[in-house]
C-alpha cells in the first residue's frame, strides 16, 4: 500500500510538469496580449507593460519564471488585478467556491442515491417513473437557465430569498439548488441502474433466502456494490464543483474563483491562467487518488498494488 | 477493516436518511422557517435602516471588482467610475459636461496657451485630514508617465513638456514639465496649446496622490482601510470581489452639496442578475438587458444620454479591393445605417452619418456635428454607379472575394449579418463573415491581417482630434494602412491652433476628409442608457467621463 501511494505521488509530480509544460506552450501560442484593451494605446505604453509583467524575455526565460513561480507557491501579481497576487485571488475565491461545492455535492449525493434507490426499488412503478422524470429534467435542463428561472420565480415574483450577491446562508440556497440538480440527476440514473443490476445477483436472492430483513438487504449487501460507479464519478465531480463555476457564479455574483478559469484566459491574464490550471490539476489529481483509494476501501476484491501486473 | 468500513456506511447512511425524512417531512414547515428568517432578516434590516434614520443610501452596481485604484493604473470604466466619486482632479465636469474649478480654485493660462498656472483651493484636503498640495499632483503625475510604472493611461499625459521622452525612457523624471511653484500652486508646460487640456484634467489619470501615504505605503490604493482621496465620497469598506461602501467625505472642500450619506457599489457581472436585482429593490441603477430592449427602453424611468464613441467597419487599403477608393464609398452607400440603429442594435442608439459622435461643443457653443451631421449616406444607385466605376479602374470583372470580420459577440454577430445582406441587396456581392474571440480579433487587426473589420472607439477625452488622430499615419490605432500627408498636416493644425474657431475649423476638414477617402464606415454612435430608480435624481453622466454622485440624490 505504501509502496503503490508513493508511486502514484510520483506520477502525480510527473504529471502536474507535463501540465505546466503543456499550458505554458498554449498559452505563448494563442495569439493575442494582456493589454489588447479596446481603449487607445500606444507603442510606448505597450513596450512599458511588456518589460513590467517580463514579457518581453524569452521564451525559455518566462518558462523558467513560470516554473519558479510554482515551486514556491508565488505565482505573482496578475495582470488584469496589479493589486492583487494570484495566491490571493485564488486564496479569497477558492474558500468560498468550496464552500458553495461541499454543500451542492452533499445535497446533490443524498438526494442522488435515494431517488436511485427509490427508482429501483419501485421498478417500472409510478415511483420509478417519477424519479427518472426528475432526474431526465436535471440532467437536460443547463444549470444556468434554472438558476435564471429561480431567481425569476423564487426570488423576483416571490421574495423568499434574496436573488444575488453572497451575504449569508439564505444567499446560499438558490446557487446550491441550480448547482445540485445537474449532479444529482446522474447520481440518480447511475445508483438505479446498479441497483437494479446488483439486485437480481445470487448473492441478494441467497440474503433473502436467509430471511434478512429488507433493509439491511437493501443497505449492506446491494447499495454498497452499487456505489461503486457513483464513486467513480466522483473525483471529476469534486474536483469540477468544488473549484467553482463560472456561470453559476456569475449568475448569482458569487466571489468564488469560477470566474478566473474562463476570464483568465478572455484577458490574456497569463500568471491567473498558470495559477488556476496548477491548482486546478493538483486537485483533480488528488481527487481521482482518493477515489483510488476510496475503491479499496470499499471493495476488498480491489487490491492497489505498487507494481503492475500484479 | 470491513466491519470499520461498514460502521462508518451505516453512520454515513443513517445520516442520509435523517436528512432525506428532516427535508421531506419538513418541506412545508421549511418553508415557513424560511420565511420567519427572511421576515427576521427583514426586520434586522429595518431596524438596520432605522439605527441610520433619514441617511440616503444609494446601492449600485459596478459590475466587476475594479482593476485598480491606483489613478495610473486603472484604466478601464470599472476603476474609473468609482474612482470618479473618491478623488478628484483640478477640473471636474458640471451638468453641462463642461469643466469647471474643483481642486483648483483657479487658474492662468499664458499668452502662447502653453503655460497653465493651477491655484489649488485652501480648503482642499484628502480624507486623512492632509492639505492636498501641489506636490501630490506633481508626484501622481511623475508616476503616471514612470516607465517602471507601466500605465495604460500615460499616453493621455503625452501633452505635457518631456511627458513623452521620460515615459518612453528617453528622458528623465526631472525635464517633465510639471512643477510646484509654492504648496498651492503647480504650473504645468505643455508642448502645443491644447484647447481641451482643462477637460483632459478631468479624467481620474490625473488625479493627485498624497505622496506622504504612498511614500510610506506603495499599496495605499488596494485596501479601503489605506486608501486616500480628496473627493465628494470616502471609501470605508472594500470587501474585493463584492462589495464597496463609500460614505460622504466630510473632509471634502465641497461637502455641502454632497447628498448622499452612504453609496453601496455592488459587482455583478451578470446582465439578467442586475436587472432581478434592480426589479427587487436590491439596486437603484441597472442597465437594460438586451432581450429586454424593447420593453424596457421606452420606460418613465429610463436615462437616455450621449456617450463620445463610434462603431465602425475599417477597410484595410493595402488589400485587395479596398485599395480603390470607390470600392470602399461604394461599400458605404451601400448600408442603411437608420435600420442597424432601430431594428439591429436598438436601446435608443443613433445612426453614424459621421465619425466624431455628438456632444463636443465648439467654441462658438455649438456641438460640433451641428450644420455638418451628414457626411456619408445611404444611396443604393450611387453604391451601385461607384462600384461599377471602381471595378473598371481596377480592371475587375469579378470583386475579390470580402470577409468580414468583427470580434464575438450577439450585437456584433446582428450588426454583421445586417451589413452582409444590405451589400448583397444593393450591390450583390457575397460577403463572407467571420468572427474571431476578440484578443485574435484585435491581434490580426493590429497587424493588418483583416480585409474588413469592425471597430469600436470610445473618448478618452472631450474632444473631437482624439477619434480623428487614430487615423495619421503610422498611429497605433490606425489599423487601416491609411496614410495621407494632407491628413496628418489637418490634425496637427487640429492639435496645436491656438485659435480654437480656426482649429475646430481643421478639424471639420480632416473629418470630411476622412469621410472622402472612406477608410472606415461610420454605423453607430454610443449611448448611455440606465435604468433609475424612483427617487433618484441629480446623477451627472457625461459624453466622455465618469458616473458622478457628487450631486445625486435619493428620496
Amino acid at each position: 500500500m505504501l509502496r503503490y501511494i508513493l508511486k502514484r505521488l510520483l506520477i502525480m509530480v510527473i504529471t502536474l510538469w507535463i501540465i505546466v509544460t503543456l499550458t505554458f506552450v498554449l498559452m505563448v501560442t494563442i495569439p493575442g496580449s494582456p493589454f489588447n484593451s479596446e481603449q487607445s494605446s500606444n507603442e510606448t505604453v505597450q513596450a512599458n507593460l511588456e518589460r513590467h509583467y517580463n514579457l518581453d524575455k524569452p521564451y525559455h526565460i518566462q518558462y523558467l519564471l513560470y516554473i519558479k513561480s510554482i515551486l514556491t507557491f508565488d505565482f505573482g501579481p496578475s495582470i488584469s488585478q496589479p493589486n492583487q497576487g494570484v495566491n490571493d485571488l485564488l486564496g479569497r475565491g477558492f474558500p468560498i467556491s468550496f464552500e458553495l461545492g461541499i454543500v451542492t455535492i452533499i445535497v446533490a449525493v443524498i438526494s442522488g442515491i435515494i431517488l436511485g434507490i427509490l427508482a429501483a426499488l419501485r421498478h417500472n412503478r409510478i415511483m420509478d417513473y417519477l424519479a427518472m422524470g426528475v432526474a431526465v429534467l436535471g440532467i437536460s435542463i443547463p444549470n444556468f437557465i434554472l438558476a435564471t428561472l429561480l431567481i425569476q420565480k423564487l426570488a423576483v415574483d416571490r421574495e423568499w430569498f434574496p436573488v444575488a450577491t453572497w451575504q449569508g446562508p439564505e444567499y446560499m440556497v438558490l446557487p446550491i439548488i441550480a448547482l445540485a440538480t445537474g449532479p444529482m440527476a446522474i447520481i440518480a440514473r447511475l445508483t438505479r441502474s446498479t441497483m437494479l443490476d446488483v439486485l437480481t445477483q445470487d448473492y441478494i436472492k441467497m440474503a433473502r433466502a436467509k430471511g434478512l430483513s429488507p433493509w439491511k438487504i437493501i443497505f449492506k449487501h446491494a447499495l454498497r456494490n452499487a456505489l461503486m460507479p457513483v464513486i467513480t464519478i466522483m473525483g471529476t465531480l469534486l474536483a469540477g464543483i468544488l473549484t467553482g463555476t463560472f456561470v453559476i457564479e456569475k449568475i448569482f455574483a458569487i466571489p468564488g474563483m469560477g470566474k478566473y478559469f474562463v476570464e483568465s484566459i478572455n484577458h490574456r491574464d497569463y500568471p491567473v491562467i498558470m495559477g488556476t490550471t496548477v491548482f486546478y490539476s493538483a486537485f483533480l489529481i488528488i481527487m481521482l487518488f482518493l477515489v483510488d483509494i476510496a475503491y479499496g476501501i470499499l471493495d476488498p476484491r480491489i487490491k492497489l498494488h505498487g507494481k503492475d501486473g500484479d | 477493516m470491513k466491519k470499520w468500513a461498514f460502521i462508518l456506511f451505516t453512520v454515513v447512511l443513517a445520516t442520509v436518511l435523517g436528512a432525506c425524512t428532516t427535508t421531506q417531512d419538513a418541506d412545508p414547515s421549511d418553508e415557513n422557517e424560511n420565511k420567519g428568517q427572511t421576515d427576521e432578516t427583514k426586520e434586522q434590516k429595518e431596524e438596520g435602516d432605522k439605527a441610520e434614520a433619514g441617511e440616503k443610501v444609494l446601492y449600485v452596481n459596478n459590475g466587476t471588482e475594479p482593476k485598480s485604484f491606483d489613478p495610473s493604473i486603472g484604466f478601464d470604466s470599472v476603476s474609473w467610475t468609482p474612482l470618479n466619486n473618491l478623488m478628484e482632479g483640478l477640473t471636474r465636469l458640471d451638468e453641462d459636461s463642461v469643466a469647471q474649478a474643483a481642486t483648483a480654485e483657479k487658474w492662468d493660462i499664458s499668452e502662447d496657451g502653453k503655460t497653465y498656472t493651477f491655484h489649488i483651493r485652501d480648503d482642499a484636503k484628502w480624507s486623512n485630514g492632509d492639505p492636498v498640495v501641489a506636490g501630490d499632483f506633481v508626484y501622481a503625475w511623475k508616476h503616471m508617465l514612470d516607465p517602471d510604472t507601466a500605465s495604460e493611461a500615460a499616453f493621455l499625459a503625452y501633452f505635457i513638456e518631456g511627458a513623452e521622452a521620460y515615459n518612453s525612457g528617453e528622458g528623465s523624471r526631472d525635464d517633465v514639465k510639471v512643477k510646484a511653484v509654492d504648496e498651492k500652486t503647480l504650473e504645468v508646460v505643455l508642448n502645443a496649446p491644447t484647447g481641451f487640456f482643462l477637460d483632459v484634467l478631468t479624467n481620474p489619470a490625473f488625479f493627485p496622490i498624497n505622496q506622504k501615504i504612498a511614500e510610506e505605503n506603495p499599496k495605499w490604493h488596494a485596501e479601503a482601510d489605506t486608501f486616500v482621496g480628496n473627493g465628494p465620497f470616502a471609501l470605508v469598506s472594500w470587501k474585493h470581489e463584492e462589495e464597496m461602501v463609500f460614505i460622504k467625505n466630510e473632509e471634502y472642500w465641497d461637502h455641502d452639496a454632497v447628498q448622499l450619506d452612504q453609496v453601496h457599489w455592488a459587482m455583478v457581472n451578470d446582465d439578467n442578475t442586475q436587472y432581478q436585482m434592480f426589479s427587487s429593490g436590491d439596486l437603484d441603477l441597472a442597465s437594460i438587458p438586451a432581450e429586454l430592449s424593447d420593453e424596457l427602453i421606452d420606460g418613465d424611468n429610463v436615462y437616455i444620454g450621449e456617450q463620445g464613441g463610434l462603431e465602425f467597419y475599417r477597410f484595410n487599403v493595402t488589400e485587395e479591393p479596398f485599395q480603390n477608393k470607390k470600392i470602399r464609398q461604394a461599400f458605404s452607400y451601400a448600408i442603411n445605417r437608420d435600420d442597424i440603429a432601430e431594428y439591429v442594435v436598438k436601446n435608443g442608439v443613433k445612426p453614424a452619418y459621421a465619425f466624431v459622435s455628438p456632444g463636443f461643443t465648439g467654441p462658438d457653443g455649438k456641438d460640433f456635428r451641428d450644420g455638418d451631421e451628414k457626411l456619408v449616406s445611404f444611396d443604393p444607385d450611387q453604391a451601385k454607379q461607384l462600384l461599377e466605376e471602381g471595378m473598371k479602374e481596377e480592371g475587375y470583372d469579378e470583386l475579390p472575394p470580402v470577409i468580414l470580420s468583427y470580434n464575438t459577440s450577439d450585437t456584433n454577430k446582428a450588426v454583421a449579418e445586417t451589413v452582409q445582406n444590405m451589400l448583397k441587396e444593393n450591390l450583390e456581392i457575397e460577403v463572407t463573415l467571420e468572427n474571431q474571440e476578440w484578443n485574435v480579433f484585435s491581434e490580426a487587426q493590429k497587424n493588418l491581417e483583416l480585409q474588413f473589420s469592425r471597430s469600436s472607439f470610445i473618448n478618452d477625452y472631450s474632444d473631437p482630434v482624439n477619434f480623428l488622430e487614430s487615423f495619421i499615419t503610422d498611429s497605433y490605432m490606425n489599423r487601416t494602412g491609411f496614410s495621407n500627408e494632407e491628413y496628418d498636416e489637418l490634425i496637427e493644425k487640429g492639435k496645436t491652433e491656438v485659435d480654437e474657431e480656426k482649429r475646430w475649423e481643421y478639424l471639420h476638414k480632416a473629418e470630411k476628409l476622412l469621410a472622402e477617402e472612406m477608410i472606415a464606415i461610420p454605423i453607430r454612435y454610443y449611448n448611455i442608457v440606465s435604468l433609475e430608480a424612483d427617487g433618484v435624481t441629480g446623477i451627472l453622466r457625461h459624453p466622455v467621463g465618469y458616473l458622478d454622485l457628487k450631486y445625486a440624490d435619493k428620496n
